[in-house]
């Protein structure tokens, strides 16, 4: 068995719109996905003009999923 | 939960009292304690160094140590020695991962952790992360970490250096958290399903021993600093140590031009299809102190073990943007303060389970490539030039004369090779890769253990990028086998030039490598009749990779690609001999600008020869390199002539050619 995902000749990491303006630039350009920064995994709403970061969740082992996560 | 997003204080801006306030000591105090924790870490690795058993970690010292803060802090990187930086970046990460999966609260005194998922801990499943708690008043107040490649960790192939594996099934064992020393003692459980699934377990076994005793010596030394300075003390001192890394990042990027900067590289195939390459692209997006890399736009990850996960990949943003923005600072995890990575789940640069991740270090080289490359504009005459971009690494076994087996894994390949050049000079010609800082075995240390003769170790004229500083020269290194063996070969940057010239250098020159068999040759046959070929003859060899004139077997930019995976195992008899060119480093700044005197030594040091000289310098030297090389002139009036009408000749913005 072989890994999957030979399906596109690229990959990109979704970024989901956020409704609402940037506290700190004002531009409405706000964008939900996941990044990895000091801390580890977080799920972030950033600005895309600016990068500040209107919010950071911890999510401690990110968009990978292990094959044990059934034991959890 | 969602973290408070506060702005952080300059250091130097902090009075004494907001200093003491801030971090439970005063400057002098929290920088001897940021010294003595990378003393900690230093001295663990030389106890690691002296006592291990396995080449890899000896002679290669393919290794860390660090010291890891405690949960409260959210387990930050304090303190590194100086080992092999491919581990540092997913530390952090690797060990709250790993504790936080097992439970804290189970962990006890003299306990050690380990684990080797790539999907937890970055790296591969032969990095195995060794974890030690240190306890103070019955608190957990730091982690000793050594991170330290296994000679073999089950898998198809010994070593585990094959392309081939398919999944994490044929890779190699997986652990995940859990214990291999408890209260100091092993848990023979553990142990068992180690030794009887990996190779290699007379060495293995006691250099778990010897790691132990190493984290042990490491909390030890820890507790010292604690009894003499206190525990807040020590605490702030982590506190203080990843904020000034953290500061130091953040001046750094703020000295990049605001923009969107990208760039990309290839590695040249996953030994499956010839066709198909692997990209990494990136894209930077820099906003005042802010820095965002995403590595949208990747290919997705392989079918073989070509694959790195996200943590492996923010390690490479980090060293990366390290090398180029902020060298001097001590390595944290407070570099990534002011750093996001995306990093597109899938990918081969963010592979999955059940993914097999061997060769990520592999797709680590071609992102720093990809960064430099995309770095090249806003850093101008700052810009680093890119090096010779893969490992090529090598694994052969097969049986001595008397029976008995024999194994090599990374020792006879061109695993280390030329650097691009800076502002600050030519590049190095023979070093690791980026993030590969190890150090390549003695031949009188290879050679009595496996049946291999180290012919050649030379550089080779005109590959080097032209540039008024010259990259790195591209090293032609031959070995000659003396058994019959089977060789697994992964040479991944030969299709295209990788040592990228910047701010008008040139590339270096792309390299190959070959097998050539001595066909008259038995079992019988005398070292001394075998078949040696000289550097300039490519006569009947089999072309492993690179890119060549078919009909002659020589390096061709213009010619075909022979493809490495065609023999996923290249199974040669006794006399043969592997010949391996590295690609060249590519160069900075305009040749023409070059410094006749320097180019005239480059010819002498057979760097550059007489034609090259002219071609690619516009320096005109006569003489004899090769019978009075202290006796080479330059011709000054023709230098001239010649520069001038080279530049006359370039169109406008043109960039200038590279190796010839």
């Amino acid at each position: 068995m072989s890994a999957p995902g030979q399906e596109h000749e690229h990959v990109s990491v979704e970024r989901a719109a956020v409704e609402g303006a940037c506290s700190e630039c004002g531009e409405s350009q706000l964008r939900r996905y996941p990044v990895l920064s000091e801390g580890g995994w977080y799920r972030v709403v950033k600005c895309e003009s600016c990068l500040h970061s209107e919010s950071r969740e911890p999510d401690p082992v990110g968009p990978v999923v292990l094959a044990s996560v059934v034991l959890v | 939960m969602t973290e408070a997003i506060v702005s952080e204080p300059n250091l130097r801006d902090l009075t004494e009292e907001e200093f003491v306030e801030r971090y439970g000591a005063g400057r002098f105090t929290c920088g001897v304690l940021a010294n003595r924790g990378r003393y900690v870490a230093e001295h663990i690795c030389t106890d690691l160094l002296h006592r291990a058993f396995s080449p890899i970690i000896t002679f290669s010292q393919d290794f860390v140590g660090a010291i890891v803060g405690p949960p409260e802090q959210d387990y930050p990187l304090a303190a590194v020695n100086k080992g092999n930086v491919i581990f540092l970046g997913s530390l952090s990460t690797g060990v709250r991962n790993t504790v936080w999966e097992y439970g804290i609260e189970r962990l006890e005194p003299g306990d050690l952790l380990i684990c080797n998922d790539p999907f937890r801990v970055g790296n591969h499943v032969n990095d195995m992360c060794f974890i030690r708690p240190v306890f103070h008043a019955g608190e957990i107040v730091s982690f000793v970490v050594i991170r330290a490649h296994q000679l073999d960790i089950g898998g198809t192939v010994p070593g585990g250096f094959s392309l081939m594996k398919k999944n994490v099934y044929e890779n190699g064992l997986v652990l995940g958290p859990q214990l291999i020393f408890h209260r100091d003692e092993p848990v023979k459980e553990l142990m068992r399903t180690i030794l009887d699934n990996t190779r290699f377990g007379e060495t293995l076994l006691p250099d778990f021993h010897t790691i132990r005793s190493c984290c042990a010596l490491g909390e030890r030394l820890v507790q010292d600093s604690i009894e003499r300075y206190g525990i807040e003390a020590y605490k702030g001192a982590i506190r203080y140590n990843t904020d000034a890394s953290a500061a130091s990042m953040r001046a750094a990027i703020a000295s990049l031009p605001d923009g969107v900067y990208e760039g990309e590289d290839k590695v040249d195939s996953d030994g499956v299809d010839a066709e198909q390459e692997y990209r990494v692209h990136v894209s930077l997006t820099k906003r005042g102190e802010r820095l965002e890399v995403d590595l949208s736009g990747s290919s997705p990850q392989s079918r073989t073990s070509l694959n790195a996960t996200a943590l492996d990949a923010q390690t490479a943003v980090a060293l990366a943007v390290k090398l180029v923005l902020d060298p001097f600072s001590p390595f944290t995890s407070g570099i990534y303060r002011d750093i996001d990575v995306l990093v597109p789940t899938g990918s081969v640069i963010g592979a999955g389970p059940p993914a097999a991740v061997m060769f990520y270090f592999e797709i680590q080289s071609v992102l720093i490539n990809a960064i430099l490359r995309a770095l090249e504009a806003p850093l101008g005459e700052r810009a680093v030039a890119g090096a010779y971009g893969s490992t090529n690494l090598h694994t052969g076994e097969g049986l001595n004369p008397d029976g008995t087996p024999w194994f090599s894994a990374a020792e006879l390949e061109a695993q280390y090779g030329a650097w691009g050049a800076t502002d600050a000079g030519d590049g190095n010609n023979h070093s690791g890769l980026a993030t590969l800082n190890m150090i390549m075995p003695s031949v009188e240390e290879i050679e009595p253990r496996v049946p291999a003769i180290i012919l050649h170790r030379e550089y080779l004229p005109d590959t080097a990028g032209a540039g008024t500083h010259r990259g790195g020269a591209g090293l032609m290194k031959q070995s000659l086998f003396l058994s019959d063996g089977d060789h697994y070969l992964v040479p991944l940057h030969f299709r295209s030039a990788s040592g990228s010239g910047v701010y008008d250098g040139g590339d270096g020159r792309a390299g190959g490598s070959w097998f050539f068999e001595d066909e008259s040759s038995d079992a019988t046959t005398p070292v001394s009749e075998f078949r040696i070929p000289d550097p300039d003859d490519f006569d009947g060899s089999a072309v492993v990779s690179g890119v060549v004139d078919p009909s002659s077997g020589r390096l061709d930019p213009e010619g075909e690609f022979a493809f490495f995976g065609r023999h996923p195992i290249w199974s040669e008899r006794r006399g043969s001999v592997l010949r391996w060119i590295t690609n060249g480093g590519g160069g900075w700044g305009d040749p023409l600008k070059r410094d006749p005197e320097a180019v005239k030594r480059d010819v002498r040091d057979e760097y550059v020869s007489i034609d090259g000289a002219r071609d690619d310098y516009g320096v005109v030297v006569s003489g004899d390199p090769d019978e009075d090389p202290e006796g080479l002139e330059v011709d000054l009036e023709a230098t001239a002539r010649c520069r001038r009408e080279k530049s006359a000749e370039r169109a406008p913005g043109q960039n200038v050619e590279g190796g010839r």
